[in-house]
């Protein structure tokens, strides 16, 4: 198998110079992945640093899989909210079902590895023109909503909340962007870190048995889609919510496990980079190295490249770092309780490799090193300075043609009816029912939290756009009765290469902080997604795209909208 | 000694949790039983299988976990007059099962639930309406005449049919326990999904076995319901009568 290299010239002359010689051919692929714009936010890193990320009551902040902020206390103990924003554009463009299915799979891994129940999905959809005679926008279209509702319904978490709007701008670069809500008591929260003092731990990989699916999906999410795109199909990844819901359900088991041999691990999602993504940061961020033998991956077929297996971006994966003696009962948890092996071919909970505190990164295969490098070269170093013109104001011609009823491409109804808005039990106000969802999400409690997302792609001022969305996505969730605690972003721009572009995408960052300065309020988490340039190199309508959480002390207080009062 | 009811999770199955917790507010003693602990299900009294995508709806939905080792354990309960609640994707396995209507051999089902009129998952608040007797099951003998219930169908595969003369045979038997509702109890334009007969509920014969297509158990408390969402919220809603029906009947029987 092979696929492009999207490094560039000066990258690849680093790493050589750093390394002191050739890459061997998985290294490559592992830094091609690893410092794409998708892992690195090499470009966008700098502007980021703008928004404000503190506030009394953020237990974690960004940087980790997703952020947590204090909800409230109930019998003793204190909840926090998990809250996770990303974009799966690129993939839902190419192939609209399984791109969607994935991008909802892997927020919620990223609320999962938090050691949190996953309770809410949203999505923000921006499609290309579903009036076109030729039907191809509609099929997007739908494509994408089955995909999200095939996704959110089997894994059995309700969808309270989104927007989606429907312009030509859009005709290239459809945008999904889902966001995940989890409830966590403070006390059991699990980091994306191996611990202090896990040197010589397990790294315990659980899931979907990996195969070639996704590979290269890290650095094509990093590029412009051209006219070959098709050719790039199979680094799409393949959902599977069946075993996933099975996974789920299995890892809140470990938790409690966990929990009661007073164990704290390690546990982070496998997303952008697969196995060697995950196991860096993982380790690195704990300030350690890892030595992992690919040949221990469980894998769908043999004979697959080690580069394959180390940057593969198969779906409904995850990596634990565990104390070797509790290692056993994990297994037999996700093997023998939860019967991985039997729900999907292969899938199954393995160790794969060890801490090592040596802060090397080193990947075995046969007989074989094929990977030995510094952990923090891979994972931390990686950084580009690019020109950009902010103060270029775009003369958009985006400014109407919005579409906000897509009722037409869905048989005459709102699409979210495709979404299970009511399952687990706890909905309060359901998708499409007030301004914002709202969710009762403690048996017993009274404790209400609150979501909305907003952004509004006819406003061509990419400062005022991100002002708007702060302002609107805290309206809606104050329209509820909520107070707003958390922000997260999503800023979907064009080519960062092209200093106008890169402009907008800094005049929104600005447009968001000036806003949630405005009412203190943090960002937790969030996601860039870039290269979502037409075959002529324009940008989609500047996108970001912010959602709120808020929180209500008694659900008694949840204000309705007059016409369904 | 109170009666036991074991809530069944296969894989797929996504509603264990609510299903359990309003199991256990109107007084059951309930207990999650996991496919690989399958073993355990003769000791219960009472099964219930909660809703989900068993199996991942493969062939159709409930054809799959139908023929599942714990499904033998809910067949012969269901023989010996045990009582069994099938709710969503869990009415689907009951149907396929043979068990409701229970008009053929096990496992030789004589009507479905199929793809919905629109062929899509529709998600929505409705009402039921209990069409029955109430005395003639064990679930609606708590009930009123005609009485209604508030759910949530949230379902791909919800529309029932079968061939006319099983669906005259189905209608003629008593076997529609419920029919979807409006608000005010009528019934005109209330069938979300193409229903045959408005159907949202089968029993069978003897009345221990019940297969309802939407959720009660998401209609749990009255935060849950669009038209009750003042006083005290966290009260029991509509959807827990009926399962307090069910729980009474169980801890009297």
């Amino acid at each position: 198998m092979s696929r492009a290299i999207h490094l560039r010239a000066d990258e690849l002359a680093r790493i050589v110079a750093t390394l002191g010689r050739e890459p061997s051919t998985v290294e490559l692929h592992a830094f091609d992945a690893q410092w794409s714009e998708h892992c690195s936010y090499k470009s966008s890193r700098t502007f980021l640093r703008r928004l404000p990320t503190l506030s009394d009551r953020v237990v974690v902040g960004v940087g980790e899989d997703a952020g947590i902020v204090h909800l409230g206390v109930h019998e003793g103990e204190r909840y926090g909210v998990v809250i996770a924003h990303e974009s799966h554009n690129h993939p839902s463009q190419i192939v609209p079902f399984e791109g969607a299915a994935t991008g909802v799979g892997g927020i919620v891994r990223d609320v999962l590895c938090m050691g949190a129940q996953v309770v809410a999905l949203a999505d923000a959809l921006r499609f290309g023109d579903t009036s076109d005679p030729r039907g191809h926008q509609r099929a997007v279209a739908r494509g994408v909503v089955d995909g999200i509702s095939a996704y959110g319904n089997a894994i059995g978490v309700p969808n309270i909340a989104g927007d989606a709007y429907s312009h030509a701008g859009f005709d290239e670069n459809c945008l999904v962007n889902v966001i995940a809500l989890g409830i966590v008591k403070e006390s059991e929260i699990v980091r994306s870190r191996a611990p202090i003092g896990s040197a010589g731990w397990d790294l315990v990989l659980v899931g979907k048995a990996t195969d070639p699916s996704g590979f290269g999906g890290a650095s094509f999410s990093s590029v412009a889609l051209e006219g070959g795109a098709e050719a790039d199909k199979g680094a799409v990844q393949v959902p599977d919510p069946f075993l996933k819901n099975v996974i789920m359900r299995a890892s809140y088991r470990v938790f409690a496990h966990l929990r009661e041999r007073g164990v704290v691990a390690g546990f982070k999602d496998l997303g952008a980079g697969g196995i060697v993504g995950c196991s860096a940061e993982l380790c690195a961020a704990g300030g350690y190295g890892a030595t992992i033998d690919l040949d221990d991956v469980n894998v769908a077929i043999e004979g697959m490249a080690p580069e394959v297996i180390a940057v593969g971006e198969t779906q409904e994966r995850l990596l634990w770092v565990l104390p070797p003696d509790i290692t056993a009962d994990v297994l037999q948890i996700y093997n023998q309780e939860f019967t991985l092996p039997e729900i999907a071919y292969n899938a199954r909970a393995v160790v794969i490799g060890v801490v090592s505190d040596d802060k090397r990164y080193v990947l075995r295969h046969g007989n074989e090193i094929v990977m030995d490098v510094d952990i923090d070269f891979l994972t931390g170093s990686i950084h580009e300075e690019l020109p950009y013109a902010a103060d270029v104001r775009p003369t958009s011609s985006a400014a109407d043609g919005f579409l906000t009823d897509l009722t037409d491409a869905f048989d005459g109804e709102p699409h979210y009816v495709r979404y299970d808005t009511a399952v687990r039990g706890r909905t309060v106000v359901p998708r499409g029912a007030g301004h914002a969802g709202v969710l009762c999400p403690i048996p017993g409690s009274r404790l209400g939290v609150a979501l909305a997302v907003a952004g509004d792609p006819s406003i061509d001022d990419a400062f005022e756009a991100g002002e708007y969305a702060v302002r609107e996505a805290v309206r809606q969730v104050v329209a509820v009765g909520a107070t707003p605690i958390a922000l997260t972003d999503c800023l979907n721009f064009g080519n960062p290469h092209d200093p106008a572009q890169l402009g907008a995408l800094v005049r929104a960052v600005d447009g968001l902080a000036a806003a949630a300065g405005e009412f203190r309020l943090p960002f937790i988490s969030g996601n860039v997604s870039l290269y979502n340039v037409d075959a002529d190199g324009r940008a989609i309508p500047p996108s970001p795209i912010v959602a709120c959480v808020g929180v209500i002390d008694d659900v008694a207080n949840v204000v309705y909208p007059l016409e369904s009062a | 000694m109170s009666a036991r009811v074991a809530v069944l999770i296969f894989p797929g199955t996504n509603s264990e949790e609510e299903t359990l917790r309003i199991l256990r507010d109107v007084g059951a003693q309930a207990d999650l039983v996991h496919w690989s602990r399958g073993d355990t299900l003769p000791q219960y009294d009472a099964y219930v299988l909660p809703g989900g995508f068993a199996y991942e709806d493969r062939i159709r939905a409930g054809a799959i976990p139908a023929h599942d080792r714990m499904m033998d354990h809910v067949i012969d309960g269901a023989s010996r007059g045990k009582l069994v609640l099938g709710i969503c994707n869990g009415a689907q396995i009951l149907l396929e099962a043979g068990l409701v209507p229970g008009t053929g051999p096990a496992r030789k089902p004589t009507a479905a639930f199929t793809h919905n009129v629109q062929r899509h998952f529709i998600c929505r608040h409705v009402h039921v309406k209990l069409t029955i007797d109430p005395s003639r099951s064990p679930f609606t003998a708590a009930h009123a005449h005609d009485a209604l219930i508030p759910a949530w169908a949230a379902h791909g595969q919800g529309r029932l049919a079968a061939d006319p003369a099983e669906l005259e045979a189905i209608a003629k038997g008593g076997h529609i326990a419920f029919v979807y509702a409006n608000a005010d109890g009528s019934t005109q334009g209330a069938t979300p999904n193409g229903s045959a007969l408005g159907c949202a509920a089968l029993l069978n014969r003897e009345g221990n076995v019940l297969a309802i297509m939407p959720h009660p158990e998401r209609d749990a408390h009255n935060f849950n319901h669009p038209q009750r969402r003042q006083g005290n919220i966290l009260a029991p809603s509509g959807g827990a009568a009926f399962f307090r029906g069910f729980a009474d009947a169980l801890n009297a029987g």
